[in-house]
């Protein structure tokens, strides 16, 4: 028998079939009576050639069956059932073949020995054995550790995770924080994992709040579930969060209700929004890009840049000093509807009926935007997000904002994360940007100054260290070249007219259909190495992921920013040649 | 009140036969067939019998039967010039094994073999590939029509070593056919589907005939040289042709008639439930389900006729057939 296979891949699980077609690329096999083969089981076979070394043919279970042989009628297992026909349960498998080693395409010979794949041929079977950095990313079907290759994630070969699944049950954030609590402490990225960082962007609840705190529902069969992944179970220990300040709130303390400390405001001076031209940002809805006013965006933003001069906490545009958003709303309005001023701010080719259209939206945003654009507030004191001097997670909270403010947020700060990347020339240290609702951003129809953001981040990012990993309930509605940029595509439970969607073709019909009834923590994850998604599940979350889950808050976190923020630091000053010195 | 003739359409498919087969000038005749119809009831008392109630069929019920397939015609080149026609045949005998207590029918054992049937004195063994085609010399002139009949013989001996080696105590054991060489077999029943004669004379036929689904005559000798006990019993059926579902018994000629009526009654309590559904089956209900399931494992095991066709031509080309 040529069988046995030189290092012992594992027990026989049953023979290749010769009553269907054996392919290189798929084949069935017929189960031996006293064992089983599940979904996403990896199996090996080998074929033996004549006048070369024997290929070593390795899938993984795509389909079982199981038949009555020996009936012909449906009714027949009544008989059969009752003791009367004999018949013979037969369970057959579908492989999908994953790797032919050497690369010589034939098929398997029928009735070869089919062996459950373990250990090393396991990890050869699934290309673990190539990946010289790999992120665990949960246990497969069979309870051992699933990889993705890091090179596939960190810009080496390609970057960027597109998660897509039905809210609620696909568990795509928290696949997401697993996925950076892997890369963080897996130790895959070697010295480089201390200063990568990642953004996240906290869309719904306050789940996203509570990374730095332990799980209190953390039993030790999750604890052995890391060590079997080889990591420790514990929170994230180096998070900052960033809330907006309260609606009417004069001091801007954080806008946040279960978590009480630690927690930071973030807004943006008048100055700032003036200088650094974020007026755009307000108009970043879709359809605000259809319109005909974007010409006066630009204007408008390029006046204020040229114009508005820092006047303390606020702006002061010719010689009116202005105190708030609302004010700066006010002054734009006043001088485009008067004729004389109209066309310095507008320019002179745009009729009024644009300029009101425009007016009219600014007015609109005076509530969104309000408590985020602030002139009232001490210029010194720590305001905005900036992931290079924040902790290594940055959680940024817009559940609270209303539509346009979440855009306006996420929008700049994609922009300065990016232009601040763009000027450190360098991919090192890592950004990972997780953003949730990617079809409400980055949208398939239309444009918008986040979508240009989003696209950069996608088609540049990967060389200048920013990872995007983002999440979306349908991958159909958002913007295609992003999504195809994605090296690694995630899937969770999805809805059943999305997953006939051509955006999920990587899925075998099989993994297409089981995606429909995915329960929360399985995902199929797509990554360029393996051509078959792998089905695997990640365990509980070691953090808190709302506020009755959280343990004891960490130390650090006891104390916010404006605490920690040296109180005799010296006004503006850049340098260390002031300090006193002692 | 002269109607058209009532008339039934018999449940088999034309291509077997009808189930009641009297031969023109066969053994129907009443003096070959010495019939002692007094063992369980006087003839002149003969009634249908019910079951008897609170008999439960035996747990295992073994059922034997064999198939047999001519995979080649062939024709022998003797030395002197004649030559002797052959057949290659392949033939398997199986037992399912009816667990009726677990609800579980398995085939508890099936031997395949295969023979060159043949008068052909210098005939030898034919080897195509793996599969292999002894002598099996027969007597006499050895006509190709007489062939096929010289294939039961191994068949039958092929049945019995497998239904031997299947045997548990407590067991029943139906045979699949007349016993004729099989009466030594313990707690063995003949089931014969199709009645080829009329043992039994125009009044106790009507007895038979008069038969409900369930029922049987009472028991009978044969004094023929094959014999033995014998009964009638009706298989669940739709109201249909006087023989319709009418398969006749038969059990070893040395038990007591005690015996044989202890047989008779249990087959009554056992075999119906046997029985199988005409659009299943083309022989139904003589036709069990489990001996229709087994016969088709059978043929399954003879392998493909096709390619044995093809493996024998290949071999006589080769020259593995003695010219």
């Amino acid at each position: 028998m040529t069988d046995d296979l030189s290092d012992s891949p594992g027990e026989p699980v049953g023979r290749v079939l010769g009553t269907a077609d054996a392919t290189p690329l798929q084949f069935w096999t017929a189960v031996s009576p006293d064992s089983y083969l599940q979904l996403d089981d990896v199996v090996v076979t080998r074929r033996e050639l004549p006048d070369r070394e024997p290929v070593t043919i390795a899938g993984v279970v795509t389909q079982v069956r199981a038949r009555h042989e020996g009936a012909q009628f449906d009714s027949d297992v009544f008989a059969i059932a009752d003791g009367t026909l004999p018949a013979q349960v037969q369970e057959a498998a579908e492989i999908t073949t994953t790797r032919v080693d050497p690369e010589f395409y034939v098929p398997p010979a029928p009735g070869a020995t089919v062996h459950r794949a373990e250990g090393d041929a396991r990890a050869r079977a699934l290309h673990f054995d190539r990946m010289e950095r790999r992120i665990p990313m949960g246990m497969g079907r069979d309870g051992v550790p699933v990889y993705l290759n890091a090179d596939f994630l960190d810009g080496t070969r390609g970057a960027h995770v597109s998660i897509s699944g039905i809210s609620g049950v696909a568990t795509k954030t928290s696949f997401a924080t697993f996925l950076l609590y892997s890369v963080f402490r897996s130790g895959v990225l070697g010295g480089d994992a201390v200063n990568a960082k990642a953004l996240i962007f906290n869309v719904k609840g306050e789940d996203l709040l509570f990374l730095d705190h332990p799980n209190t529902r953390l039993d030790d069969a999750t604890r052995a579930g890391y060590a079997k992944l080889g990591l420790s179970a514990g929170a994230f220990p180096d998070v900052r969060v960033y809330a907006p300040p309260r609606v009417g709130d004069s001091s801007g303390t954080p806008d946040v209700s279960s978590r009480l400390t630690g927690v930071d405001s973030f807004y943006w001076t008048l100055a700032e929004f003036c200088a650094d031209r974020l007026l755009p940002y307000v108009f970043a809805d879709a359809d605000d890009e259809r319109q005909q006013y974007t010409m006066v965006v630009h204007s408008v933003a390029a006046h204020l840049a040229r114009y508005a001069q820092p006047a303390d906490g606020g702006v002061s545009i010719d010689g009116v000093r202005l105190g708030s958003y609302a004010d700066l709303v006010d002054h734009v309005v006043e001088q485009l509807n008067d004729d004389e001023t109209r066309g310095d701010w507008a320019g002179s080719a745009v009729g009024l009926g644009t300029v009101n259209a425009f007016a009219r939206r600014l007015i609109g945003s005076k509530k969104d935007l309000g408590r985020l654009i602030r002139g009232d507030l001490a210029t010194r004191r720590p305001h905005s997000i900036n992931t290079a001097e924040s902790a290594q997670v940055t959680v940024v909270d817009l559940h609270n904002l209303p539509d346009r403010a979440q855009r306006f947020v996420v929008g700049v700060t994609l922009k300065s994360e990016f232009e601040r990347k763009e000027k450190a020339g360098t991919a090192k240290p890592l950004l990972f940007v997780v953003l949730d609702e990617l079809n409400k951003y980055a949208p398939r129809e239309g444009s918008s100054p986040i979508k240009e953001v989003l696209l950069d981040i996608a088609e540049r990012g990967r060389s200048l260290g920013v990872i995007l990993v983002g999440a979306q309930q349908t991958a159909s509605e958002v913007e295609r070249r992003i999504v195809t940029n994605s090296a690694v595509r995630v899937v969770g439970r999805l809805d059943p007219a999305e997953a006939s969607r051509p955006e999920y073709g990587f899925l075998p019909p099989a993994q297409r259909q089981r995606a429909l009834l995915a329960k929360p923590g399985t995902m199929f994850v797509n990554q360029p190495d393996i051509p078959v998604p792998l089905c695997l599940e990640f365990p509980f979350p070691a953090w808190a992921t709302r506020v009755s889950e959280a343990g004891r808050a960490p130390s650090q976190t006891l104390r916010s920013i404006t605490q920690s923020a040296d109180p005799f630091a010296v006004v503006g000053s850049g340098s260390t040649d002031d300090d006193i010195p002692f | 009140m002269s109607g058209p003739p009532r008339y039934f359409v018999d449940a088999w498919d034309p291509a077997y036969g009808a189930s009641f087969e009297a031969s023109a000038g066969g053994p129907a005749a009443p003096s070959s067939a010495q019939v002692e119809a007094d063992a369980e009831l006087p003839a002149v008392d003969w009634r249908a019998i019910d079951p008897r109630p609170q008999l439960r069929a035996p747990d295992v019920v073994l059922l034997v039967d064999g198939v047999r397939r001519i995979d080649a015609s062939v024709w022998t080149a003797e030395d002197d010039g004649a030559s002797f026609p052959g057949i290659a045949a392949s033939y398997a005998a199986g037992v399912v094994r009816c667990d009726l207590e677990r609800g579980v029918a398995e085939l508890a054992g099936a031997r395949v073999e295969r023979g060159l049937f043949t008068a052909s004195p210098s005939a030898a063994e034919v080897v195509c590939g793996q599969v292999r085609y002894p002598v099996h010399r027969v007597g006499g002139a050895g006509e190709l029509s007489k062939l096929p009949a010289a294939v039961q013989g191994p068949l039958t001996a092929l049945e019995v070593a497998v239904s031997d080696a299947a045997r548990t105590d407590g067991d029943l054991l139906v045979v699949d056919g007349p016993l004729r060489s099989r009466r030594q077999l313990p707690r063995t029943l003949g089931y014969i589907k199709t009645q080829h004669s009329q043992y039994l004379d125009a009044r106790l036929t009507a007895v038979v005939t008069g038969l409900r689904s369930g029922q049987r005559s009472p028991v009978f000798k044969l004094g023929t040289a094959w014999g033995g006990w014998s009964w009638y019993l009706r298989l669940p059926v739709a109201a249909g042709a006087p023989w319709a579902g009418i398969v006749r018994m038969e059990c070893s000629a040395e038990l007591t008639a005690a015996e044989a009526i202890e047989l008779a009654d249990l087959s009554l309590v056992t075999l119906p439930r046997f029985a199988s559904t005409p659009y299943k089956d083309p022989r139904a209900p003589q036709n069990l389900i489990p001996i229709a399931g087994l016969e088709r494992r059978l043929r399954g095991l003879l392998g493909d006729a096709r390619l044995l066709h093809r493996a024998l031509t290949a071999a006589a080309r080769a020259g593995g057939m003695r010219r």
